[in-house]
Order: structure tokens, then sequence, then C-alpha cells
């Protein structure tokens, strides 16, 4: 387990969110939406793209999208950190990033990978666990 | 006749005369003095061109209302109607309005200001300012629509606008179908997908705003 600083950069979660894709499917039944096809998320600095994105709205009706699961390879980036993992849930409300699956988190020169990261976008903390690996750079440059 | 010499007998002598005068003087007046009537701006003139109607034979206010396959039932209204002479089947109309409802309730408002119908090929197509309306909350405007009247399939093949619960949406295309022709897309596989589904495609883009 390893405390990752991830970013000075936080993402207000309160920014609107941009959603590009190649198609998107609303089930008008339940309303839930799955973005298919290079799928890229913008968020004030945070960008996300994967290959299918499903939105989950609260249940309450209100119709605010309360979670996002990327799948089909997710990269993560937030100014000069990237994170890459085969999937990621981003919960809006509380700002949180979970991505599993073989996560390479790089933050400049420096490169941590693992099996699970945990971002906060509201403070800029991150965890990584699960055969956390890190190679640092010795700065003999 | 003994000659009257009493004022009273000589009044009413005298108003024997003058009464029926006047009377025929007053009936007179009823025929020689009457107002010529202006026959031509008594009778209000509807200010259609007779010649416009007489050429086509139009339809006001035709409603066609269908049941599909799937349960879904569908009522076209238009405002005139002009079926085409040479194919019976076919009909123009302006002023259409479609309303698709669901088995399980959901309500597709669609609307425009021309359109023709086909009831071989059971489509309508929608034209010009075409706005779609639906019970859960979404608003698409486009320029072109073809709906099917046999099951559910609304197809849009231009640009579309729309405004919904998850925010500002554009799309080079759009689809509305009863869901069960594909599975849902994405991981969550062939879930069984009731209702109907609204399929963007062609590049989507969405602004979402969090309150």
């Amino acid at each position: 387990q390893a405390q990752v600083a991830f970013g000075g950069l936080k993402v207000d979660s309160s920014l609107p969110v941009e959603v590009t894709a190649d198609s998107l499917s609303v089930s008008q039944s339940d309303g839930t939406a799955v973005f298919t096809g290079n799928v890229l998320v913008g968020q004030g600095e945070m960008r996300m793209t994967a290959g299918t994105i499903r939105v989950e709205y609260a249940q309450d009706g209100s119709n605010d999208i309360r979670k996002m699961v990327a799948t089909g390879g997710v990269t993560f980036v937030n100014g000069q950190e990237a994170a890459e993992a085969r999937e990621a849930i981003y919960t809006l409300e509380s700002g949180q990033v979970v991505m599993t699956g073989d996560v390479i988190l790089t933050q400049g020169p420096n490169a941590i990978s693992g099996e699970r990261l945990t971002v906060n976008l509201n403070d800029g903390t991150g965890q990584m666990d699960g055969r956390v690996k890190t190679i640092l750079q010795t700065g003999n440059r | 006749m003994l000659r009257a010499d009493n004022r009273y007998s000589r009044f009413v002598a005298l108003a024997k005369i003058i009464l029926p005068l006047a009377a025929l003087g007053l009936l007179s007046t009823l025929v020689l003095f009457s107002r010529s009537v202006d026959h031509e701006s008594a009778i209000p003139y509807a200010e259609v061109d007779v010649h416009e109607l007489a050429r086509g034979q139009g339809i006001g206010e035709p409603t066609y209302s269908t049941v599909m396959g799937d349960g879904s039932a569908i009522t076209v209204r238009a405002a005139t109607a002009r079926p085409n002479l040479a194919k019976p089947s076919q009909a123009t109309a302006s002023g259409l309005s479609a309303r698709l409802t669901a088995p399980d309730g959901t309500v597709v408002d669609m609307s425009a200001r021309e359109g023709a119908i086909d009831t071989d090929t059971s489509t309508v197509d929608l034209r010009r300012d075409v706005t779609i309306v639906t019970s859960t909350g979404y608003t698409i405007t486009t320029d072109a629509l073809a709906t099917r009247m046999d099951r559910t399939q609304v197809v849009s093949p231009g640009r579309i606008v729309a405004d919904g619960p998850m925010g500002h949406l554009e799309a080079g295309r759009m689809e509305l179908t009863d869901g069960s022709g594909m599975a849902a897309a994405g991981d969550n596989g062939g879930e069984a997908q009731g209702g109907y589904v609204l399929l963007f495609q062609g590049g989507v883009k969405l602004v979402y705003k969090p309150e």
C-alpha cells in the first residue's frame, strides 16, 4: 500500500462534465446511458478516456449523474499525472476515482504499478493497493 | 241624413275621414320607402380559393392510429392531408404530429410542419422543424425524421440536438427502437432491455452540469 500525492491539481467535481464518444445508447426504462467508441470524459483539467462508459443516475429521480463506470482500458490524466488501468469507477459526488486491473500511475519521471488505485479528486490524494511496485528515477541526470 | 249640429258628432265624422287616410299613408311608407337590400354584401363569403379546394381533394384533421407488433400504439394526426392521386396509399400532410405510446407507458410525441404518410410501407416522414418530446424528459430537435407504424422505430438521419435529464447533447444521427432488437451496448451485455432505447450515433457530444 502506498500513499500517493496525486497532483496538486484538484478537480472541482461540480464543474461541467463533457463526454464525447462515437455513440450513446440511453434506455428510456431505467435511464442508464452507455457511451461506446473511444469515449473521452473531460472535467476541468481531468481527462478520462475509455472504450465504454456506462453512466448511472441517482435513484431519487433528480437525474444527477451519480457515477460513471469506465471499461475497456481506461487512461486517466490529471495535470502531470496519468494513470492507466482496465476499469475505473468515478463517483461524482465524492469526487472519488477507483481504478482496478494492472494500474500504472506515472507522476512525471516516477511510476507506480499495482492492482487498485483510489484517488480522491477533491483533496488530490491517492492510494495504491495490491503488489505495489515503484520505479523511482534517481536524479543522476 | 240629419246634419250633425254638435261638436262631438262633427269631430267623429272628421275622424272617420282623417284616420283611415293616416293609416293608408303609414302603410304606403312600408312599401314605397323600403331600403333596397344590398344582396352582394349580405351573405358573408368564405375567402378560401374555391379552385384550390376543388383541384385536390383534401382531408381536414385526419387521424390514423394503429397498434404495433410489440404492443406500442401510434397515433398520427395532421392539420390537412392530401392523398397522392397516383398512389392512393400515400398522402402528403401539413401540421403533422405523431404520438407513440410504449407498453410501459413511455410516451414519445413527434411534431413537424410538413410530412408524408405511406400506409403501404407504413412509414411516416416528418420534415421542417421536427421536434420530439419524450415523457422521460428529452426534447430533441432535428430537421427530418422517419417513423415506422408497424414497429417501434424512429430514425433521424440528420444532426440532432437533444436536451434531457443528462444535459445538452448533440449527435450526428438518432434512432429510437424498442430495444429488444439489440442487447444494451457496453459490458453489461444482453441484460433484457425492456422499454425504448434512444441510440445516438455519428459522434456524440454531451455537456452535463452537476447541480
